[in-house]
């Protein structure tokens, strides 16, 4: 049980009280009624006796009477209740209204019980049960079986205005007399029949002459004696004089409480219906009563309302009052009882030896002795039993009452004790239960207690109480007393039980007193020395069940609320849910919405195991709730719990969503929404813009560079404010997960946002959201869109949408695939709410610091901060005739048609791309016009631009051609490495108005590899109006090419030994040298179906020093047509060009393309496509040559007179260049293809590089490299070691050719010696000066020199020491001579070669292995 | 037969609960609930005097009107079939102690042990 206010003690005593009546005069009445009061009311205030009283028990003991209270009532002659047993309606009115008027305090005391793991939050006290034991004990009728609430006296009150105030008095003791002994009325019942007469004189000061009164009062005294009268003066104080005073008013504690009482009263009385009146078995005249009393306390109180009580009275007249009281108790009350207990005494001793034997004689003899026998059934057959009022057995229990009520327990214990003796003898056992019950409690309260609290008493008499007698009331009263009793001895355990006794049985009329108990029984739990938490949450919860029952909903609200204490979050669900709900719902009823809302949105919002329809009816029942809860305040819409936002998958996009396809126009993929972030794409997204972005603000990127994102979600960089174009829509993704198994309808969803205007145009009218709506089951996607209309900061907030849980009707619960209801607000058939949710994103972690390594931090996240800037030009990028598979290296047209759908121009278009030698816009410098037709008329046309070849040339003869810069194609302006992959786009003025397309055509070149390649383009543009916050856009463009194979070219260079032969080459161009070229082709395609045969159309060069000269192929045109895996071989001579051409303009190097038309037209390939993809090609060939070799010539020309002071390195590349030819093959080729039955020719090229003589090169690059794994060096990487060149590398320095007659005559027989003349010509191939030795004398010691038959001298000088310089040619006149005829070989000339400025160190032989042969014949 | 069965964890949640009249499911978790206090009373009574051969039979509870609670028993083989149960989840590898069970066999072998509603 809870803590009481009043110790047992106090509260047992209280229980039982001497009654004392009140008969008063009309005019009394009056005087009181001054001060809003009637007599008895006037007194309760002071019924507690302060002081100690004194009596004398039978054997003249003396027994000191403590704390005395006496109850004082006016007598009420109607009968109040039936002596029924159960409490009546208007009792029970009572009762739950005085209940339900106590409450806890707000933030009242509680007490923190600490039991296992459970910290509980408990109310200490229970006010409204000790409000409700007051009443209900003070409420209970008197009942015949004991005197303990029967009036022992009757104050008479007789104001002294009264004319005759003695024969008043004489009046009202008749109307006493009457009253007790006529027997017309059954209320009030009395105690002994000559009840005590206490005569008291009511003077009010104010108005009467205080002689008379007293001299009245000498009168009563003469006649009644001292003791039996009193006069008791009041009103000292005017009523006028009363406002400047302070007065305490110890009444209202007492009298507030039952007015109030008896006011809300009516009204319930009022509200019930009359037919549950008749009903529920009470008489009518009670309750009439009951409600005339009330009416009439109300009439008085509502008076009284304004003006207090006891307005007329000072202090001095409560000091007066209390003295009457001592007064009357002491000298009246007390001695009055001490000479009833004396006299009782007297007569039960006098027959104590005789009676009992009597009784139980005449007992025996008449009852026929079947006392023992007798079982509880039969026993209730004399439970109505009834003694007269006077017989002698009450008497015994009449004394013991007194005993009691006086306090002296031991005496009245064994009172009680005999009583229950004889009534249990009687079978009376209404009699014997209340006799058992008083001893029990006698027992108890003695002081010093020498027996045990006899317990079983209790028990006893409750269940007598309850089964035989069917008295509930009664039974209630003992176990209230015994549970308190048992409290105070700390046996809780026994307590409890007994109070869940009390409630076990459903009768639905005690709901109240049921919740009550179980209150208390719960409270007994948590008091035990070791708290049973979970009983006591259990019974709370029980106790708030009936609570709830019996309309208390406040305390069925407290109950659960301290039970869910126990069960919160302990993983009971179920029982939390349930709990959860109660509590929603009583807290609605009591109009506390929020609660209600926050414990519904518990069991919504944790994952709840409830079944499907019960979660659907706590949907309903919550979204019932919401509506009434928003209906009230309406000003901020609340949040909802449901569904769950992953607030961090958020996604912002930013932008109009892409139309992909408009008709044949394939529009550029850019970004959307329903692509998933990949990281590494962002990566290579970032680093082509970057690259883009460098080669805009020539080759820097600005420090303020920030890559373009118009996607944010998780992975982002979000610590910027994104950028936002006015006017272009926002499109927020919000993630919603259902928790429940039920579905949940949101619509009219939108954002919820706020916007600061900023200065950073003119204002224009505000943005406005959107709407949509869907059903939802699982996790659902929601994109949500926000047009712009003002520049300035944008906040989105959250979310505002309706929630609705399905319609109940018919066939809905399939709606798992979202039933999409796009049409306005959702019909009207399902509750929905208005509500919104915050998007609250959380930022990445920060892990930079120490401080932030240590604690949890989270940087900012702006993604929903957009910062709306003024209008930006937005292009749009579509493409037509765009392929998706290509043969390797193929040729195709295609157009780009780029929109600007903005209204700002827009400027500085370009483009980059991952693969940068795909495609091709052509050179905007060129003189050939752009050929704006309409991409139809160029159908089966070729790509390439073309010439036909003269008629009577031979194919592969003449080789047309071309000087070309570089820089014309968009390329080597800004150096070697940078910017390779941007190319700008050339658009007519630079600049593409608002509103304005424009179509240029696009070159594509199929990559060279087979396979499916992923090729990106970012498109970069500014807006023509500088000075924004966004300082170029973009748009990306992904396409997928599959690439299948076509040809495979290998090429080869070998020097050519012999000197061109045609007489009229011009000098300086046989001594440049020639090469040869052989390119072998081979058809790799492996596509059947496709491919019919590929054609070489044509085979260009370009270079920057070489080119084809002509096509030396022995057969002829054979080779040009290749069919699936044949090989074609194909033979050229190239030549060095003049070195004029590549000196004159020195500062751009032109690249010479040179083309050998295998057809009957000529490709000119150094223009548009083709060109563009030989210099597109990646890498070109500048930047993979060391850049060293370009500069050779310079450098050559200061090296000359420079010591030895260059290095090897020097030595080396001048070594290496001399072996270097730097010539490309361009292989164009035309494919037949078959396709829907239609032959199609395809063109293509092929690109060969060739770098080294004598090494082989292939259009396909080694596969190998591209996959080759970089290994991970954790150690520097040594600088190569300084290699000398090779002897292999230095034996090319210098190139020899013997020039003599292949035979020659001579007449041996006329001269014996033949000298032949031989001339040696020597040609340095190297860019350096180099010295060479001749060697002629004859050393030959190989074995094929023996074989040659006799031997040859060289004549004349024998040593030549010559200096070649830089690619000097040189003739040496040598003079042979033969003694016989026969086949020399005159290749004995040993040379020797070494770099000018190098010493002795790289001296090296130039022999060529190729023997010489020459035949004499003897010319005879 | 039982009409609820349920393995509460040390720290008093619910690890498994079932019963057979599902309609009164809150009833039965309100019941469990509440009978722990006495188990916990006679755990900690019998746990003073002798820790460690601890009787697991804690017998009747807690009589209800009309149920009546039962603790943990040895001595019947309906009680050793569902420790045995009980064991065999606590073995598998992939249990984590703590965790509601999710087991198929014991759900299976709780259902044998339970009234058969009809």
């Amino acid at each position: 049980m809870a803590q009481c206010v009043q110790s047992v003690h106090e509260f047992i005593q209280d229980s039982f009280v001497p009654m004392v009546a009140v008969l008063c005069s009309e005019d009394a009445e009056k005087v009181t009624r001054k001060n809003n009061l009637n007599f008895s009311e006037l007194l309760r205030p002071f019924c507690r006796l302060t002081s100690e009283g004194h009596m004398r028990d039978p054997n003249n003991q003396v027994q000191v009477v403590k704390n005395l209270r006496i109850s004082v009532n006016n007598v009420v002659t109607r009968p109040s209740v039936p002596a029924s047993g159960t409490p009546s309606l208007a009792q029970r009115l009572l009762l739950s209204e005085v209940v339900s008027t106590c409450q806890p305090a707000e933030g009242g005391v509680a007490n923190v019980i600490t039991a296992g793991d459970y910290d509980l939050n408990i109310s200490a006290t229970t006010p409204w049960f000790e409000a409700y034991r007051e009443t209900f004990l003070q409420s209970m009728p008197a009942a015949d079986h004991e005197f303990l609430n029967h009036y022992l006296a009757c104050l008479l009150v007789v104001s002294s205005s009264e004319a005759v105030p003695v024969e008043k008095f004489l009046k009202l003791s008749q109307e006493q007399h009457r009253i007790q002994h006529s027997g017309e009325y059954t209320n009030p019942k009395w105690f002994i029949p000559n009840t005590l007469k206490y005569y008291v004189l009511l003077h009010d000061m104010s108005q009467g002459d205080e002689h008379r009164a007293d001299s009245v009062y000498e009168d009563m005294k003469q006649r009644y004696g001292a003791q039996g009268c009193y006069l008791l003066k009041v009103n000292s104080r005017t009523a006028a004089a009363g406002a400047d005073e302070q007065i305490p008013d110890p009444w209202s504690q007492y009298l507030h409480k039952s007015s109030l009482q008896n006011g809300s009263l009516v009204n319930s009385l009022d509200s019930t219906h009359p037919l549950q009146l008749d009903t529920s078995g009470d008489t009518p005249g009670s309750l009439d009563a009951l409600r005339a009393v009330a009416v009439e306390t109300k009439a008085g109180t509502a008076a009284a309302a304004a003006a207090s009580h006891g307005a007329c009275l000072t202090l001095n007249d409560h000091d007066r009052i209390r003295q009457f009281i001592q007064e009357f108790t002491f000298r009246g009350l007390l001695p009055h009882i001490e000479k009833n207990i004396r006299q009782l005494n007297d007569q039960l001793v006098s027959r104590k030896g005789l009676s009992r034997s009597l009784f139980s004689a005449t007992k025996k003899w008449f009852g026929g002795g079947k006392v023992p026998e007798k079982s509880i059934a039969e026993l209730k057959n004399t439970s109505g039993l009834l003694y007269p009022p006077e017989a002698p057995e009450l008497q015994i229990r009449k004394m013991a009452d007194l005993c009691f009520l006086v306090q002296h327990y031991e005496l009245a214990y064994s009172c009680y004790h005999t009583a229950k003796k004889d009534f249990l003898s009687d079978q009376a056992m209404l009699y014997a239960a209340g006799a058992l019950e008083m001893a029990a409690v006698s027992a108890f309260l003695q002081g010093g207690a020498p027996r045990p609290y006899p317990a079983h008493y209790m028990d006893t008499a409750i269940q007598t109480y309850r089964d035989v007698c069917k008295n509930m009331h009664l039974a209630e009263r003992c176990a209230l007393l015994s549970a308190e009793i048992l409290k105070s001895q700390a046996k809780f355990s026994d307590a409890a039980t007994l109070l869940i006794k009390m409630t076990s049985e459903v009768s639905g009329d005690c709901d109240l007193r049921s919740a009550l108990l179980l209150e208390q029984a719960a409270h007994c739990f948590i008091n035990m020395r070791n708290p049973m938490v979970r009983k006591f949450a259990f019974h709370m919860i029980l106790a708030g069940h009936r609570f709830s029952k019996a309309g208390q909903k406040r305390h069925a609200l407290r109950c659960y609320c301290q039970a869910m204490q126990v069960y919160k979050g302990k993983g009971w669900s179920l029982a939390e849910d349930h709990i959860n709900f109660t509590i929603g719902r009583q807290s609605f009823t009591l109009r506390q919405p929020e609660n209600a809302v926050s414990a519904f949105r518990h069991i919504l919002t944790n994952e709840s195991q409830q079944a499907s329809s019960q979660q659907a009816a706590f949907l309903r029942e919550y979204l019932y709730v919401y509506k009434n809860v928003t209906g009230v305040c309406d000003v901020a819409l609340p949040q909802l719990p449901l569904p769950y936002i992953n607030s961090s998958a958020t996604r912002v996009y930013f932008g109009h969503e892409r139309r992909l396809a408009e008709g044949e126009k394939q529009a550029a993929t850019h970004v959307s929404l329903d692509q998933e972030f990949d990281r590494d794409l962002a990566a290579m997204w970032r680093d082509l813009e970057e690259q883009v972005v460098a080669s805009a603000n020539r080759g820097v990127v600005p420090a303020t560079f920030q890559a373009t994102q118009c996607c944010l979600n998780s992975q982002t960089d979000n610590l910027r404010f994104p950028l936002a174009v006015v006017e272009e829509p926002i499109i927020v993704e919000v993630v919603f997960r259902n928790p429940l198994k039920v579905p949940l309808v949101l619509s009219d969803v939108s954002l919820l946002w706020k916007f600061t205007l900023k200065d950073f145009s003119r204002p224009q009218d505000a943005a406005v959201g959107d709407a949509l709506a869907f059903s939802n089951e699982k996790e659902t996607l929601a994109r949500l869109k926000l047009l712009p209309h003002q520049t300035g900061q944008l906040n989105i907030l959250g979310l505002v949408y309706n929630l609705a849980s399905t319609p109940s009707t018919g066939g809905t619960t399939v709606s798992s695939s979202a039933a999409l209801k796009s049409d306005g607000p959702s019909p009207a058939d399902g509750t929905s709410v208005r509500g919104r949710q915050d998007l609250e994103i959380q930022g990445p972690r920060l892990n930079q610091t120490k401080e932030e390594k240590t604690s949890v931090s989270h940087g900012p996240d702006r993604r929903l901060d957009p910062t709306i800037t003024p209008p930006m030009p937005l292009l749009e990028v579509f493409f037509l005739q765009f392929p998706t598979a290509l043969l390797c290296g193929e040729i195709r047209k295609a157009y780009v048609e780029f929109c600007n759908v903005s209204g700002v121009p827009l400027c500085g278009l370009r483009v980059v791309s991952t693969h940068p030698d795909f495609f091709t816009f052509g050179s905007s410098s060129l003189a050939t016009p752009l050929t704006p037709l309409s991409p139809t008329s160029f159908e089966n046309c070729s790509a390439y631009k073309t010439l036909a070849t003269p008629p009577g040339a031979t194919p592969g003869s003449v080789a047309a051609v071309t000087l070309v810069s570089a820089g014309d194609f968009g390329l080597g302006e800004g150096g070697s490495g940078t910017s390779n992959g941007v190319a700008e786009i050339p658009l007519e003025d630079r600049v593409l108005k608002p509103g304005q397309s424009t179509q240029l055509p696009l070159w594509l070149r199929g990559p060279d590899h087979e396979g499916v390649h992923e090729i990106n383009f970012l498109f970069y543009y500014e807006s023509a109006v500088k000075g924004g916050k966004i300082s170029h856009r973009v748009l990306r463009h992904t396409v997928f090419i599959c690439a299948s194979r076509s040809l495979c070219v290998r090429a080869t260079a070998c020097r050519s030994n012999t000197l061109p032969e045609e007489e009229a080459e011009e000098e300086d161009e046989r001594r440049n040298g020639s090469m040869l070229v052989f390119v072998d082709v081979e058809n790799i395609n492996t596509n059947e179906a496709g491919v019919r045969e590929f054609h070489i159309a044509q085979v260009s060069s370009s270079s920057k020093q070489w080119r084809l000269h002509r096509c030396i192929n022995p057969a002829e045109d054979k080779d040009c047509k290749l069919n699936s895996r044949e090989r074609g071989k194909l033979c050229f001579r190239a030549t060095r060009c003049k070195p004029v051409q590549g000196t004159i303009m020195t500062s751009i190097e032109k690249y010479i393309f040179a083309d050998l038309s295998l057809g009957n037209e000529q490709i000119i390939s150094s223009t548009t496509p083709c060109a563009d993809f030989f210099f597109r090609r990646c890498p070109p060939s500048d930047s993979r040559r060391p850049p060293v070799a370009v500069e050779t010539q310079g450098r050559l020309s200061r090296s000359q007179g420079a010591g030895p002071g260059g290095g090897a390195e020097d030595l080396t590349s001048l070594v290496r260049k001399c072996n270097e030819v730097d010539l490309d093959i361009i292989v164009l080729w035309k494919a037949f293809v078959v396709e829907d039955n239609k032959q199609v020719i395809l063109e293509g090229q092929l690109h060969v590089a060739l770098q080294t003589i004598g090494k082989e090169a292939c259009s396909l690059t080694q596969k190998e490299e591209a996959q080759e794994m970089v290994l991970l060096k954790f150690k520097p990487e040594l600088p190569p070691p300084m290699t000398r060149p090779s002897m292999e590398q230095l034996s090319h320095l210098i190139k020899t050719n013997l020039h003599y007659p292949e035979s020659y005559r001579h007449p041996f027989i006329h001269k014996s010696l033949c000298l032949v003349p031989v001339t040696l010509t020597l040609s340095n191939c190297s860019l350096a000066q180099v010295d060479v030795i001749i060697d002629l004398r004859h050393k030959t010691t190989s074995p094929e020199s023996l074989e040659v038959h006799g031997s040859f001298t060289w004549l004349g000088q024998t040593q030549y020491k010559l200096q070649l310089r830089a690619q000097e040619v040189m003739r040496v006149p040598l003079r042979a001579c033969f003694l016989h005829a026969g086949v020399y070989n005159l290749g004995t000339p040993r040379v020797f070669a070494k770099l000018a400025d190098q010493g002795a160190m790289c001296e090296t032989s130039q022999q060529t292995a190729t023997p010489a042969l020459i035949i004499i014949i003897n010319d005879t | 037969m039982a009409v609820c069965i349920a393995v509460i964890a040390k720290e008093n949640y619910p690890l498994y609960i079932r019963s057979v009249p599902t309609q009164n499911e809150l009833k039965f978790h309100y019941t469990v609930h509440t009978s722990l206090d006495v188990v916990e009373e006679k755990i900690s009574a019998v746990g003073k005097a002798m820790a460690d051969q601890r009787e697991l039979y804690l017998g009747l509870l807690y009589p209800t009107e009309d149920y009546k609670v039962y603790g943990y028993v040895t001595n019947s083989k309906m009680f050793r079939k569902l420790h045995n149960s009980f064991t065999d989840v606590m073995c598998n590898p992939f249990y984590n102690p703590g965790d509601t069970i999710q087991s198929k066999a014991f759900d299976g072998m709780v259902s044998v042990m339970m009234v058969q509603a009809s």
